[in-house]
């Protein structure tokens, strides 16, 4: 058994996790209320970057305005997704493939137009939480890990907080059950489909000003985590919001043991082998939906 | 004494003919061009008769194959005579690279339009057959057909790994999983120093173009052996598509397989055969394309590959053969003749995609049945809306319509009715019920001629309950065997009064007609 640091193991499986857990929680809201599946979300996650980084050059070092820029930025891309690809094709027959293909096209487009507008090379955010590290029980840990962890779980909290005790989270609530019930009860499909993008894309830009430390902004920085963040959706099951954090928990510490253990390259490889193992046995996913109300 | 006699001017009526007309007279009506030694026609053809030259012709009611012809034709001379004029070598390359895309495509549009399953995972399979056979000629020197060979190999295992989740996972579920794995082979590429990553993929494997050939020379060979690959895979589309296995997946589609199974369809099995059949052809286009070009990079793994594949099925429109090709046709026309706009030439792609989504249901090949639809839909909300016309024939119904004798006494009832309809009035309806049989006026003998020759159908009559003692009024059913219908529950016990209820309700219905 190698010598391997469990404080680190677990600090970075506890990053990851609560990274995984915000991209993953994002798609699975938008699957289960929207009934589409939101290819663009790697695109929300490079435009969050890039406003983060620029407003970090043009406004302010400061680890808060940052965050902030990198959630409004996310907040708009998420707005700008569900006006081109759900408002107009929510109502039209093959709804389901087409916004599929929609936010797939989006997501070529965004790169490209983000690979024209800011060139090829990656940049980098300056560090958000300071860069002393803190001793706690014994352990040295890094500064921008608790941060990320803090910050994505106080987010998350106060995200489910307000999806049970607002008027908007009911309506989400809502439609993520019936959404034919919720038409017939009076909530605004389009106005609730506003709010659900703008919350998801502001959770996708918190992940991707956390992650930035690891994952540079470039214009193709959000597939990786895109692919990682539908992985860990559909190993949650789509439309399940504890089955998504969950599945976020066990694969950020997968991948935390075999990077550690195995080394680097063989990480994507044994996530994936859980995922299908996992699929396998429960076809729709840890904790997936129940068969009649969003497929 | 002279009189000039002049022709009536003659109109076209109904729609003009685009097309030219076989002759159908005699011993031609009967004769079909046939494959030799089958019995095989080689167009659908049938034999109509033309009311108005009063003449047999033969229609050919599918035209596809010769769309197909003279498409297949112009790729087989068009691109080397063009790029031979242009002196351009890049013209043929990307004829080449067309080519091999649309046999890509075709294949996966055995899967994804005619099992519907939403599969991501044929750049997997291409790319993992294309490397494995690249590795294995630069390493061990393999020879090109050898290296066809082992990426059919490799893609048929990679047809039952893929295969295997498919029929557990459904929808978008599967979807990601082949996201994912292609997105798995792209890292685990990038990561491996035995597979490139230093050099940036692999490169000096065994090509089928022998060393002697000139350079010109080389590429048509290359745009040949690509065309012939693409011929092949449009075989195998007809083959799985035309015959049984396509009609089996057809009938079950994704979510809704329960009729296919009550019926007794496996389609579990069919979609798993279809799995392999199209993996192992993936997997031989596969080693075709590292035998192509002599090697294999990571870049066919990458994201926006896929995404230009997927937008060249889409383009087309999923569930054809034709939306392929003229969908890979325009995407790689687009990426490679406008070189000059750079990344933007994607932006154009990918906003073609899109508006292609937005705007049509199902693609190029998808807009003749979405415009019919569209155009169903606004006639038969102008037909609602038109709801006077009661029974008269509208011109664009006339041409459907073979006996146009029909039509004019559609016309010409119509005309009466609302000529009748001004003869009802107070006076003649109590001059009927004053003496219903005997002499009358000229206004009500019009009326009661009109109502003696109506049709039978729905016609009133009178039903003696009981012989000049209570009578009723029934309704005839105009069909043999079906016995008239009770219209009220009233009775009368007067025959004259019975005559003037069926009057009474005759001219009603004449008014609400």
């Amino acid at each position: 058994m190698p010598d391997i640091d469990l404080s680190f193991v677990l600090l970075s499986a506890l990053t990851l996790a609560s990274i995984y857990g915000l991209l993953a929680l994002g798609v699975s809201i938008i699957w289960s209320s929207l009934g589409m599946l939101n290819m663009a979300h790697g695109l929300t996650f490079t435009v969050a970057g890039y406003g983060a980084a620029l407003a970090a050059t043009m406004i302010s070092d400061n680890g808060a305005v940052v965050l902030g820029a990198g959630m409004a930025a996310g907040m708009l891309s998420g707005l700008f997704i569900c006006s081109v690809a759900f408002i107009p094709l929510h109502d039209k027959p093959n709804f389901v493939v087409r916004s599929l293909i929609a936010t797939l096209a989006l997501s070529l487009l965004g790169s490209q137009v983000l690979l024209w507008a800011f060139g090829p090379n990656a940049r980098s955010l300056p560090p958000l939480f300071g860069s002393e590290p803190v001793v706690l029980l014994g352990m040295t840990l890094l500064p921008d890990k608790l941060g990320a962890i803090g910050v994505a779980a106080a987010l998350m909290l106060a995200t489910l907080w307000w999806m049970k005790h607002s008027r908007t989270g009911l309506e989400i609530r809502a439609m993520m059950q019936n959404p034919e019930g919720a038409a017939l009860v009076g909530i605004g499909l389009r106005s609730t489909a506003m709010a659900v993008m703008a919350v998801t894309g502001a959770l996708a830009g918190l992940a991707a000003v956390l992650l930035s430390q690891t994952y540079f902004v470039s214009p193709f920085s959000g597939t990786t985590p895109l692919v990682k963040g539908l992985i860990v959706a559909l190993c949650g099951g789509l439309g399940s919001i504890p089955g998504a954090l969950l599945a976020a928990a066990l694969i950020g510490t997968l991948e935390a043991l075999t990077g550690a253990l195995l080394g680097g390259q063989y990480v994507l490889m044994t996530q994936f082998t859980f995922v299908i193992a996992v699929l396998i046995v429960r076809p729709r996913g840890i904790a997936g939906l129940l068969d009649h109300t969003r497929e | 004494m002279n009189i000039p006699k002049s022709s009536p001017v003659m109109y076209l009526v109904g729609r003009r003919r685009w097309w030219p007309v076989l002759g159908g007279h005699g011993d031609k009506l009967w004769h079909r061009v046939r494959y030799p030694f089958t019995r095989r026609t080689v167009l659908h053809v049938q034999g109509v008769y033309n009311p108005k030259t009063l003449a047999r012709e033969k229609k050919i009611l599918n035209k596809k194959p010769i769309w197909w012809a003279l498409g297949l034709a112009a790729l087989a001379v068009l691109p080397p005579l063009a790029s031979v004029g242009l002196e351009s070598n890049s013209l043929l390359s990307a004829a080449a690279i067309f080519a091999l895309y649309a046999a890509i495509n075709l294949v996966w549009m055995l899967i994804i339009g005619t099992a519907g399953i939403f599969s991501l995972a044929t750049l997997a399979v291409v790319g993992s057959a294309a490397y494995t056979s690249a590795w294995l000629s630069v390493t061990y020197g393999l020879p090109w057909w050898g290296m066809i060979g082992v990426g059919g190999v490799t893609g048929l295992l990679a047809g039952v790994i893929i295969a295997i989740p498919a029929t557990r996972l459904e929808g978008f579920y599967y979807a990601l999983l082949t996201l994912g794995l292609v997105e798995l082979c792209r890292v685990s590429v990038v990561q491996s120093k035995a597979l490139g990553s230093a050099t940036g993929g692999l490169y000096g494997a065994d090509s089928y173009v022998p060393e002697s050939f000139s350079e010109m020379g080389e590429l048509l060979l290359g745009y040949y052996a690509c065309l012939a690959v693409m011929l092949l895979a449009l075989g195998l589309y007809r083959a799985v598509n035309g015959q049984r296995l396509g009609r089996l997946l057809r009938a079950a589609p994704e979510k809704q397989e329960a009729f296919a199974q009550a019926v007794g369809i496996d389609f579990l099995r069919a979609r798993i055969e279809v799995f392999l059949i199209s993996s192992t052809a993936l997997g031989l286009i596969g080693g075709f394309y590292a035998t192509h070009f002599k090697g294999a990079s990571p870049s066919l793994f990458g994201m926006d590959n896929l995404l230009l594949l997927l937008a060249m099925i889409v383009i087309g429109g999923l569930g054809t053969a034709e939306g392929a090709v003229v969908g890979t046709l325009l995407v790689v026309g687009i990426d490679k003749l406008l070189v000059d706009l750079g990344p933007m030439r994607l932006v154009f792609i990918g906003l073609l995609m899109l508006a292609t989504v937005l705007f049509t249901r199902n693609g190029l090949f998808g807009m003749k049945a979405q415009f019919e639809a569209w155009r169903d839909r606004i006639r038969s909300q102008a037909r609602a809306s038109r709801s006077e016309h009661g029974g008269e024939v509208m011109p664009e119904e006339a041409v459907d319509i073979h006996d146009k004798n029909i039509i004019a006494h559609r016309r010409f009832d119509k005309r009466t009715r609302e000529a009748l309809k001004l003869l009802i009035t107070p006076e003649v309806i109590e001059e009927h019920r004053v003496c219903p049989r005997g002499q009358h006026s000229d206004a009500l003998m019009r009326l009661l001629n009109y109502f003696r020759v109506a049709s039978l159908v729905d016609k009133y009559a009178l039903f003696a309950e009981e012989p000049f003692k209570r009578y009723r009024v029934i309704a005839l059913s105009g069909v043999r065997g079906v016995p008239p219908r009770r219209v009220d529950d009233k009775t009368y016990s007067n025959l004259d009064t019975a005559y003037h209820a069926v009057f009474l309700k005759r001219c009603q219905d004449l008014v609400e007609s």
